[in-house]
C-alpha cells in the first residue's frame, strides 16, 4: 500500500510540472494554431541560464523563475513581431518548420556559449526529501510542484478574469468574431505567444534542478509535451494538465508494477486508446471547421 | 619491387666503393625512385559531422597528436606520415564509398579505423575486401568479431560484454566477509551498458552474490524516484547500473532523496565524465563510485603524459577526451606493427598483430584471430573529488580503494 501511494504521489508531483512545461504549448497552439517546436528549447534555453545564474551570483534556481518569467516573454514577444508573424494564416506545418529552426538556432547557440556537455544545478535541497509516514516526497519535486501549480493558477485567473485573458479566448474560439468586436488579432496573438513563451520561464527553472541537460535535450522534452498535449487535447488548458498527470502516473505506476521498459510505451498507447475514441484528444474542442 | 631492389643494391655497391656520402649525392634522382621522401598516407573517414561528430571529432584529433609527435621523432619507417581524413557524415553508406576511394583510387598506404560500431562494421568489410590491416579506436559490438575478418583489429582492451570483468575480478579478490551478498542490476536499454550489466550480473551469480532486483529502463527515462526506492527496499549490497549519463546522475539523486546508500556502487560510463558527473551528483558524494573506462589521463602507461601534454598544446589547452586517447592508441597499434614488420606489407602487418601484444596508451592490448582484444578494462573509482584508477595494477593512480562507500555527504 505505502508503494502504491508513494508511486502515486510521485506520479502527481512529475504530473504537475509536466503540466507546466505542456501550458504554453497548448496556449499558443489554442490561439495561433502554431505548434511550437520551439517550446523544448525554450526551457533548455532558460534552464542554462538559471543555471549559470545560481553558479555565478548563487541564485537560487526555482526562485530565479521571477527573473527568466519576464525575459521569456519579452523574447516571445519579440520573436512573434519579428518573426512568427510573417507566418500567419498559411498553413500549420509551415509553424512547425519555423518554430524548429528557431530551436536549432537555439541549440547551437547554448552548444557555442555554454558548450557541449551535461549540466545541472544542485541547490542544497536538490537531494532532500519531506518525509510523510512511510512516503518521501522529494523537495525539489515539491517545491517545483508548488511553483506549478502557482503559475497554472496565475495562467488560469488572466484567461478567465481579465479583459486580456478574455480576448486571448475570445481569438482562439473564433478569430473573425474576436476581430469584429474588436479585438486587435496581432496584438493578442503577440500576447499569447509572450504568455507561452514566458511559462516555459518557470518550466525550465524547475527544470534545471529536477533533470540534468544539454542543449540538445530540447529533443526528449518536446516529444512529451507533444505527448501531453496531443492526449489533452491541442489547445486546452485543462486537457494539458490531466495529459500530463496521466504521463506522470504512467511513468511511475509501469515503473513500480510493471516492467520498467513499458514505461514510455504505456503512455503512447494511451494516447493511441484515447484518439481513437476522441480523435480531438480529452478535451480537445471540435471546431466548427473541423466537422465541415 | 626489383626495380627498387636494384636500386638499393647499386647504392650499396658505390656507398662500399666510394664512402659513405653516396646515395644523398643526387636528391633529384632519389625523389624519383627512393620512397624515404614520400609521404606515407594513412587514409582515415570519420564522423566530422552528424550523430557522432563529438566523439568524431575527438578521434580526430587523437589521430592528428600522433601524427604530429611521429613526425617529429622521424616519421613511420623514415617517412613523413600523412593523414587523409575525410568525412563520412555519421553515414554508413558514405563511409564506404570513403574507404573504397581512400584504398582504391588514392591507394594510400595505409587506413586507420572509424568511429563507432555502426560505421565499423562497414568500413572493415572494405578494408577486409582489399586486404588492408583495419585497426579501429572505437567498435566493440559483439557482432563485429563473428564475420571471420583477418585484417580487423580493435584497439580497446575488451568489448562489452567483458568491461566488467575486471571490477567482477576485484570482487573476487576480496575476502569473503567484504564481498557483497545482494545486488541489484538496473540498466538503460543501451547497446553499451546492457551487455555489460547483464554479463557481471551472471558472472556475479555463478560467484554466489544474489539477484535482488533487475530492470532495463528505455533511454529517455528521466524520473528515477521508483526505480530507487524498489531498490532500496531490498536493501541490495551492492548496486550496479548500466548507466549512460544523464540516467547515472539521476538515480544516485533519487537513492540520495530517499537517503540509502549501498555498500558498493557501479556505474558503467557515467562517472568518467569527470567534472559533469562530479557537478551533477555533488562532489562529496561522489566517494567510492566504481566505473569502468578505456583511459585515464593520470593513468602510468607508456607515452600517456606525452599523449596528454601533446593534446593540450595543439588544441588551447583542452582536456583530451576518451575517444582522442582510443584513436591515438588505435595509431599506436598500427605504428608499432608497420615499425616491427619494417614495411607496409599488409599481410606480415596482419601475422605480426595476431602474434603479439603492443604497448599503448591504454595498457597493453593483443588480440583474438578474430581481432577482438583480450585485455582488462580499467577499474576507475572516485576517492576525494577526483577519478582514479585503481585497477589492475600496472595503469592505477591509486594504490587505496575505498570500500565499503561512504553514505551520502
Amino acid at each position: 500500500m505505502a508503494q502504491f501511494v508513494q508511486a502515486v504521489t510521485l506520479g502527481v508531483l512529475i504530473g504537475g510540472i509536466y503540466a507546466l512545461m505542456a501550458s504554453g504549448l497548448t496556449l499558443i497552439f489554442g490561439v495561433l494554431r502554431i505548434i511550437n517546436i520551439a517550446q523544448g528549447a525554450f526551457l533548455i534555453l532558460v534552464a542554462t541560464f538559471t543555471w549559470w545564474m545560481w553558479r555565478a551570483i548563487g541564485i537560487d534556481p526555482i526562485l530565479a523563475a521571477f527573473i527568466t518569467t519576464p525575459l521569456m516573454g519579452a523574447l516571445g514577444w519579440v520573436l512573434y513581431r519579428f518573426v512568427v508573424v510573417r507566418i500567419r494564416g498559411q498553413a500549420p506545418s509551415m509553424s512547425v518548420l519555423l518554430t524548429f529552426g528557431i530551436a536549432l538556432v537555439i541549440e547551437g547557440f547554448l552548444n557555442v556559449v555554454t558548450g557541449n556537455r551535461f549540466k545541472s544545478a544542485t541547490p542544497s535541497y536538490f537531494e532532500e526529501s519531506f518525509r510523510v509516514g512511510d512516503i518521501l516526497l522529494p523537495k525539489a519535486q515539491v517545491y517545483g510542484f508548488l511553483a506549478a501549480v502557482a503559475v497554472l493558477g496565475v495562467l488560469y485567473l488572466v484567461l478567465t478574469r481579465t479583459w486580456t485573458g478574455r480576448a486571448i479566448r475570445a481569438t482562439s474560439q473564433n478569430p473573425s468574431a474576436a476581430a469584429l468586436v474588436g479585438i486587435g488579432a496581432t496584438s493578442t496573438a503577440a500576447l499569447a505567444f509572450a504568455l507561452g513563451s514566458a511559462s516555459a520561464g518557470v518550466g525550465g527553472s524547475i527544470l534545471s534542478v529536477l533533470y540534468p541537460f544539454f542543449p540538445a535535450s530540447h529533443y526528449d522534452w518536446i516529444s512529451r509535451l507533444l505527448g501531453i498535449v496531443v492526449l489533452g487535447g491541442m489547445g486546452s488548458l485543462p486537457g494539458a494538465l490531466v495529459g500530463a498527470l496521466v504521463l506522470g502516473l504512467a511513468e511511475t505506476l509501469t515503473a513500480t508494477y510493471g516492467g520498467l521498459q513499458w514505461s514510455t510505451l504505456v503512455f503512447y498507447l494511451v494516447i493511441m486508446a484515447v484518439l481513437l475514441v476522441r480523435p480531438q484528444g480529452l478535451f480537445g474542442a471540435r471546431l466548427r471547421e473541423d466537422a465541415a | 619491387m626489383i626495380n627498387r631492389r636494384s636500386v638499393l643494391a647499386a647504392c650499396i655497391a658505390t656507398a662500399l666503393s666510394l664512402g659513405l656520402a653516396a646515395c644523398g649525392s643526387r636528391p633529384s634522382e632519389k625523389a624519383a625512385e627512393q620512397p624515404s621522401d614520400k609521404p606515407l598516407v594513412i587514409g582515415i573517414s570519420l564522423p566530422l559531422t552528424g550523430d557522432f561528430s563529438q566523439p568524431g571529432t575527438e578521434a580526430r584529433r587523437g589521430y592528428e597528436v600522433w601524427a604530429d609527435q611521429i613526425n617529429k621523432a622521424g616519421g613511420l619507417l623514415g617517412r613523413p606520415v600523412q593523414l587523409k581524413i575525410v568525412d563520412d557524415a555519421s553515414s554508413q553508406d558514405t563511409v564506404v564509398t570513403d574507404y573504397t576511394k581512400l584504398i582504391t583510387q588514392d591507394k594510400v598506404d595505409l587506413v586507420l579505423g572509424t568511429f563507432s560500431s555502426l560505421l565499423n562494421y562497414a568500413a572493415s568489410a572494405v578494408a577486409e575486401k582489399n586486404n588492408y590491416v583495419f585497426v579501429e579506436p572505437a567498435g566493440g559490438a559483439p557482432n563485429m568479431f563473428t564475420r571471420g575478418f583477418k585484417y580487423l583489429f580493435f584497439a580497446q582492451q575488451a568489448t562489452a560484454p567483458h568491461q566488467a570483468d575486471v571490477f567482477v575480478n576485484w570482487i573476487k579478490s576480496l575476502p569473503a566477509d567484504q564481498q557483497p551478498k545482494t545486488a541489484a542490476y538496473p540498466t538503460q536499454d543501451d547497446p553499451f551498458t546492457k551487455p555489460v550489466i547483464e554479463s557481471m550480473q551472471k558472472q556475479l551469480e555463478a560467484l554466489g552474490v544474489q539477484t535482488v532486483y533487475s530492470s532495463v529502463y528505455p533511454p529517455d527515462t528521466t524520473n528515477f524516484q521508483s526505480i530507487a526506492s524498489q531498490m532500496a527496499a531490498k536493501k541490495p549490497d551492492l548496486i550496479a547500473q548500466g548507466a549512460v549519463f544523464e540516467d547515472g546522475v539521476g538515480l544516485v539523486r533519487s537513492l540520495k532523496q530517499l537517503q540509502y546508500s549501498p555498500k558498493m556502487l557501479f556505474q558503467t560510463s557515467a562517472p568518467s565524465n569527470a567534472g559533469q558527473y562530479s557537478s551533477g551528483v555533488g562532489e562529496a558524494s561522489t566517494e567510492g563510485i566504481f566505473y569502468t573506462v578505456s583511459w585515464h589521463p593520470d593513468a602510468k602507461t607508456p607515452r600517456n603524459t606525452d599523449f596528454v601534454s601533446g593534446y593540450k598544446a595543439m588544441f588551447q589547452n583542452a582536456d583530451p577526451a576518451e575517444d582522442a586517447a582510443d584513436a591515438y592508441a588505435a595509431a599506436e597499434v598500427l605504428q608499432e606493427a608497420v615499425t616491427k614488420v619494417g614495411s607496409i606489407d599488409q599481410p606480415k602487418i596482419r601475422d605480426w598483430l595476431h602474434a603479439n601484444s603492443v604497448q599503448t596508451i591504454l595498457g597493453p592490448l593483443s588480440w583474438e584471430a578474430t581481432g577482438e582484444p583480450k585485455g582488462e578494462f580499467l577499474l576507475g573509482q572516485w576517492q576525494s573529488g577526483k577519478a582514479q584508477i585503481v585497477a589492475p595494477a600496472a595503469a592505477a593512480t591509486s594504490d587505496t580503494v575505498v570500500n565499503p562507500k561512504p553514505g551520502w555527504k
